[in-house]
């Protein structure tokens, strides 16, 4: 028998309590126990960045932590960002700049994004081009996805 | 007059799904009492299997089965051959043997699946596959090419004389005859190794056999999920009819997934329909790197022969091809290499021989570019350093060699990919590869600023590289259209969407032909209840073929809503236009209906349909090109080298492509984006190194590096549109061509960086490391 | 892969040779190492626990001794697999009396890994390898130590091996001081916390 755990957190501003076992990935626990798919597993070994969510709003590798490190924080997952009826300015950015492909990264990117941009909301293209270093896409060349983010930037200081 | 929307950049239908997270991609699908899959794989890349206990592991709980090879008694076979040897060319010698669903005698690559646990969770699945307890016994691997074809190689399939999988010679001309009279000869030996695809999702299944319905859904990462349907229907001895395929969104393809009947999609189904159960099997990266496919492994001895005005007057190519443990996917990529080696140049006399050898590594299937980088890499390196050689500048030599627009089509009489004999359709080459060198500012650059940069002391260097891409073959696509009576339109195809756009591009041929808007278009793509007839979506073909199928339904579409609207409005047809959503009269536009209404209309509740005509306003169409639309490109660009630790800087990158008939620039420029991309992975920073025991040594994105938003330069696009003949929209396809230059590009680059060196570039991928040790063997010579 | 190295024991050399053939003493140089019995004259088999980076778990072998020219040189052959991948390999070493009661060890050999530890512990396997190396024989070394002082001094062995979480921390330690000479930081800090978490888990047990 092992030992479970009681779990406890707030994702997208929901509050949840969850029994799960210790070695359950955040991941895992995001996308299966929750239902909440939009979170994307691309290498869990923390490199590839799809994985990426908000732990009391700084960027975190999902695949990298156990569920039960979140006991008691709060998670925002790309869910959380806006509804399809609902765009956030992020959001509205990527659809009219092309900023993604096959989407599979893009959720990643998104938080990202959020967070950068929250922390330097007037950015330089390198400095876009650092802030997503560590997101890995394979399909848009990150050219699009550099110019969404300026264009992010300009509609969230208006 | 209906508006425009072919070339327009419209907004992606797709994006608002994608963007929230509510895209369903294969691992989001849940079912109630769903189990997991895992595999146990060989670490060995060749080993004889002597035993498999199992016992440990059925007894975990939380395990409902594990299964072997020896449990699926006679469902245990081969997969199908997916592309047989072309059946056009002469002498082809083809050993077709195909990938196993799980090891029954002997293991080929590392990586190869031996057993599958099928558990609770995927974490108790993993917990068990260590449980099984597998005797191996090692043999040696066969890893190097040219050792796997050496007399007393142990040999990947014993049933076999030795490694050789198939041959084929191509003969264009006399190439002999052209080198007697050649003035100068070139002979070189080029080395290309593998990389892998490394779509951000990794593959997956999830099988559901109701034994209630008697009906299997599958949902599979697939870049054609009709074949599997097919495939899987048969090989469970059920009708087409009772299994249904699903390719919902999926998260890069680029052409491994279009590998089908990977040893999962044969094993999960088939374990499905036994326990009765819905299973899920989802790849780890781990995975991804040994057991999906992979490409670019090849060995040629190549010879071009030249009058001394730079002429080309033959080219021969004798060469090996990595094709990995088995040969399911036929000679489609040595067979694009040898269509492409002669690039968009007016070679007269080719010889062309490819001996494609087995090896204890992974699968060798196409991976975008699919054996045509390889080709243009070859014809660049040679007239680089046939320019060296003959003191001809090398933009100029390559002029003298281009195709000319009056030549065109142009036939090559080898045989390509699609079984045809090569004909370059249409093109205008050189004032496409005149409009990269411009927008690069060739000329000034190497007059003024590079001899300046060089005085500082920089390393920088300009290069460029032309080249054609086959794309659109066929055998078909085929669509249907209907008007909804919300005035909607939905439309079903076959092929699938690896992320390029479909749902949009798609949208908007119909809604140039029907007068709607493009956000009322509905795609449904890849779900073969919708639609069963159909190939998939690769080989840059989505758009020319599927999108000329739903241009033909929709112009059978329009013809239809005019006709009944002629009767309804009581004016002749050409007197009504489609705008809106409406079908209205050109000069009167409130004498109008709307699209909805007619489609109500044209189904009745009452009265008869008339003999001949059908209900609604639908109509279904195909289309398969007589042959593929070849496009053309040049790609250009800047790069500075520091010579201390080898990395790069691009500071320009500039693409020109003719593709044809653009859908929409948006999505043209993502694809170019994208390939680049690939193809500066593939030319400088990514390579599968496999050591000579058959272990693949960088499986993990932590050492196999794929370029990040820092390594990516800003990239420039500039068009030439040059229709094809070959369908009604003119266009070509361009989902591979942002890989197939990149390599031949970075040589030429990195050698005109390095200029005070010699350095000749003979193999790709480079890497740091590696140019340093090229650089220091050119040193001690 | 080669591995090759030296080290200096403080002891004659037919105390190292003794020790070096004694399964308890050879077991407790490798702390990890859960059984090691010796099934022929030659032969030993085993099972020890591998941690390297992020790969961890049981490997189970043989290991064959051959060429015995006591207490001069002999051939280690060994070969073991398990869920991190398989390990062969050969090795020769030959001790050299030093004078002054320290022996030299010389030791070459040739390593084949494969399975998880090739592919994804590529970057580790060097350090890790040299570092478990140094650490097992400097365990070694003190057990040989024990015994000189004990014989000198008349009294019982005095040898307590190091524990598996001291023996982690250790090469621990040498990876990450290896590591920061290169790029290599993200995979320090995966090093660092799985070792981390292996000493957890070890004491939780």
């Amino acid at each position: 028998m092992q030992n479970l755990f009681d779990l406890a957190l707030t994702v997208n501003g929901i509050r949840y309590e969850h029994t799960v076992e210790p070695r359950t990935l955040l991941s895992d626990f995001l996308r299966h126990d929750l239902g909440l798919t939009g979170t994307h597993v691309g290498c869990e070994h923390g490199v590839c960045g799809a994985c990426t969510v908000l732990l009391d709003g700084q960027p975190v590798r999902s695949c990298l932590l156990f569920a039960i490190q979140t006991h008691g924080h709060e998670v925002t997952t790309i869910e959380g960002l806006g509804t399809i009826d609902n765009l956030s300015p992020i959001q509205e950015a990527f659809q009219d700049a092309h900023g993604l492909q096959c989407g599979f990264c893009t959720p990643g990117i998104l938080t990202t994004v959020k967070s950068f941009l929250e922390q330097n909301p007037n950015p330089s293209e390198d400095e876009i081009r650092e802030a997503v270093s560590g997101n890995l896409c394979r399909c848009t060349g990150y050219q699009h996805i550099v110019d969404a983010v300026k264009l992010a930037a300009e509609k969230m200081r208006a | 007059m209906t508006k425009k929307f072919i070339g327009k950049r419209i907004k992606r239908n797709e994006d608002p799904q994608l963007l929230t997270g509510q895209a369903q991609f294969v691992d989001d699908v849940e079912i109630p009492g769903m189990l997991h899959a895992a595999f146990l794989r060989s670490d060995y890349a060749h080993a004889r299997l002597l035993s498999i206990d199992v016992s440990n592991a059925r007894q975990r709980p939380g395990v409902v089965a594990v299964f072997t090879a020896e449990d699926m008694g006679d469902d245990w076979q081969p997969g199908p051959p997916l592309v047989s040897p072309p059946p056009t060319a002469k002498d082809v010698i083809f050993y077709s043997r195909r990938q196993v669903p799980l090891v029954k005698d002997k293991v080929r690559h590392a990586g190869e699946a031996i057993a599958v646990v099928i558990a609770e969770s995927r974490y108790i699945a993993e917990d068990a596959v260590e449980d099984i307890l597998v005797e191996l016994e090692p043999l040696q691997a066969v890893v190097d090419l040219e050792k796997a074809m050496e007399v007393g190689s142990p040999l990947v399939h014993d049933d076999l004389e030795s490694n050789l999988a198939a041959h084929l010679f191509q003969n264009k001309g006399d190439y002999e005859e052209a080198k007697s009279k050649a003035d100068l000869v070139i002979k070189r030996r080029i080395v290309l190794d593998r990389g892998a695809a490394a779509a951000m999702e990794n593959r997956g299944i999830v099988a559901h056999w109701e034994e209630k319905s008697q009906h299997l859904t599958i949902w599979d990462t697939t870049q054609a999920p009709i074949p599997i349907r097919n495939g899987t229907a048969a090989r469970l001895g059920l009708s087409e009819h009772q299994v249904r395929v699903i390719a919902p969104f999926i998260g890069g393809g680029f052409g491994p997934k279009m590998m089908m009947f990977y040893a999962e999609e044969l094993v999960i189904p088939w374990a499905s329909k036994k326990l009765s159960r819905p299973i899920k099997w989802i790849e780890d990266r781990r995975e991804n790197f040994y057991a999906t496919t992979q490409e670019r492994g090849q060995i040629h001895d190549v010879e071009i022969a030249l009058s001394k005005d730079g002429h080309i007057l033959g080219l021969k190519d004798v060469f090996l091809h990595d094709t990995g443990a088995y040969d399911p996917y036929g000679l489609t990529i040595p067979l694009n290499t040898q269509c492409h080696a002669m690039g968009g140049y007016d070679v007269k006399n080719f010889a062309t021989e490819v001996s494609v050898v087995f090896t204890n590594k992974t699968l060798v299937t196409p991976v975008r570019g699919a054996g045509r980088p390889q080709g243009i890499f070859i014809i660049e390196r040679l007239l680089d350093i046939a320019s060296k050689e003959l003191g001809i500048d090398r933009v100029e030599i390559r002029k003298r060699n281009l195709i000319p627009l009056d030549a065109f089509p142009y036939e090559h009489k080898i045989i390509d990919q699609a079984f045809a004999p090569l004909i370059l359709d249409s093109g205008n080459y050189w004032p496409v590869m005149e409009k990269a060198l411009e927008m690069i500012g060739y000329d000034k650059f190497i007059k003024d600023e590079q001899p300046r940069l060089r005085k500082e002391g920089k390393y920088v260097g300009i290069g460029f590289a032309p080249f054609i891409e086959s794309t659109g073959v066929g055998p078909y696509e085929g669509a249907r259209v209907t008007v909804e009576a919300s005035g909607k339109i939905s439309v079903a195809t076959g092929i699938g969407t690896q992320g390029q756009g479909h749902f949009t591009s798609f949208a908007q041929i119909v809604a140039e032909q029907l007068g709607v808007e493009v956000d009322d278009v509905r795609i449904v793509t890849g779900d073969t209840t919708e639609f069963h007839w159909g190939t998939g979506t690769f080989a840059s073909r989505g758009a020319v073929v599927a999108g000329n199928a739903i241009h033909a339904a929709s112009t059978i579409v329009r013809k239809k809503i005019l006709e009944l609207a002629s009767k309804v409005l009581e004016t002749p047809v050409d007197e009504l236009e489609l705008e809106d959503g409406l079908a209205r009269v050109a000069d009167i536009p409130n004498k109008s209906i709307s699209l909805g209404e007619l489609a109500i209309l044209a189904n009745p509740l009452r009265g008869a349909v008339e003999p001949g005509t059908e209900p609604g306003l639908e109509a279904t169409a195909y289309f398969g090109p007589k042959y593929g639309a070849t496009a053309f490109g040049t790609h250009a660009m800047i790069l500075e080298v520091d010579p201390e630790t080898m990395m790069i800087k691009i500071k320009r990158y500039v693409t020109v492509e003719d593709c044809g008939t653009v859908l929409n620039p948006l999505i043209l420029e993502g694809q170019i984006h994208g390939g680049v991309s690939m193809g500066i992975g593939n030319a400088y920073y990514e390579q599968l190194h496999f050591n000579e025991n058959g272990q693949l040594l960088n499986a993990s994105f932590a050492d196999y590096l794929i370029p990040s938003a820092t390594e990516m330069p800003r990239i420039e696009v500039g068009h030439i549109e040059t229709r094809s003949s070959l369908n009604e929209l003119g266009t070509k396809g361009v989902g591979e061509a942002g890989t197939i230059p990149v390599p031949a590009l970075f040589a030429q680059a990195i050698e005109n960086a390095l200029y005070n060196q010699e350095l000749e570039i003979l193999e790709m991928p480079l890497s740091p490391n590696r140019l340093f040790e090229l650089l220091s063997e050119e040193k001690s010579r | 892969m080669k591995i090759e190295g030296e080290y200096t024991f403080d002891g004659p050399r037919e105390d190292v040779w003794e020790l070096v053939r004694d399964p308890e003493v050879l077991a407790t140089c490798l702390p990890g190492t859960q059984s090691l019995h010796l099934v022929g004259e030659n032969e030993y088999e085993g099972e020890v626990n591998v941690h390297i980076g992020p790969i961890a778990g049981v490997f189970s072998g043989r290991l064959l001794v051959s060429n015995e020219v006591p207490p001069e040189s002999c051939t280690l052959t060994g070969e073991g697999k398990g869920k991190p991948g398989f390990v062969n390999g050969t090795g020769n070493v030959q001790l050299f009396e030093q004078g002054d009661n320290k022996t030299l060890m010389t030791y070459a050999g040739e390593v084949q890994i494969g399975g998880r530890l090739a592919s994804v512990g590529q970057r580790m396997i060097d350090t890790v390898s040299k570092s478990m190396i140094r650490q097992g024989l400097g365990t070694l070394n003190d057990a040989i130590k024990a015994r000189v002082v004990a014989r000198t001094e008349a009294k019982e062995v005095e040898y307590i091996p190091p524990s598996e979480t001291e023996f982690a921390a250790a090469v621990a330690k040498d990876v990450a001081g290896g590591l920061l000479s290169s790029k290599l930081l993200p995979w320090l800090v995966v090093a660092v916390i799985a070792v981390i978490l292996v000493i957890v888990w070890l004491n939780v047990r």
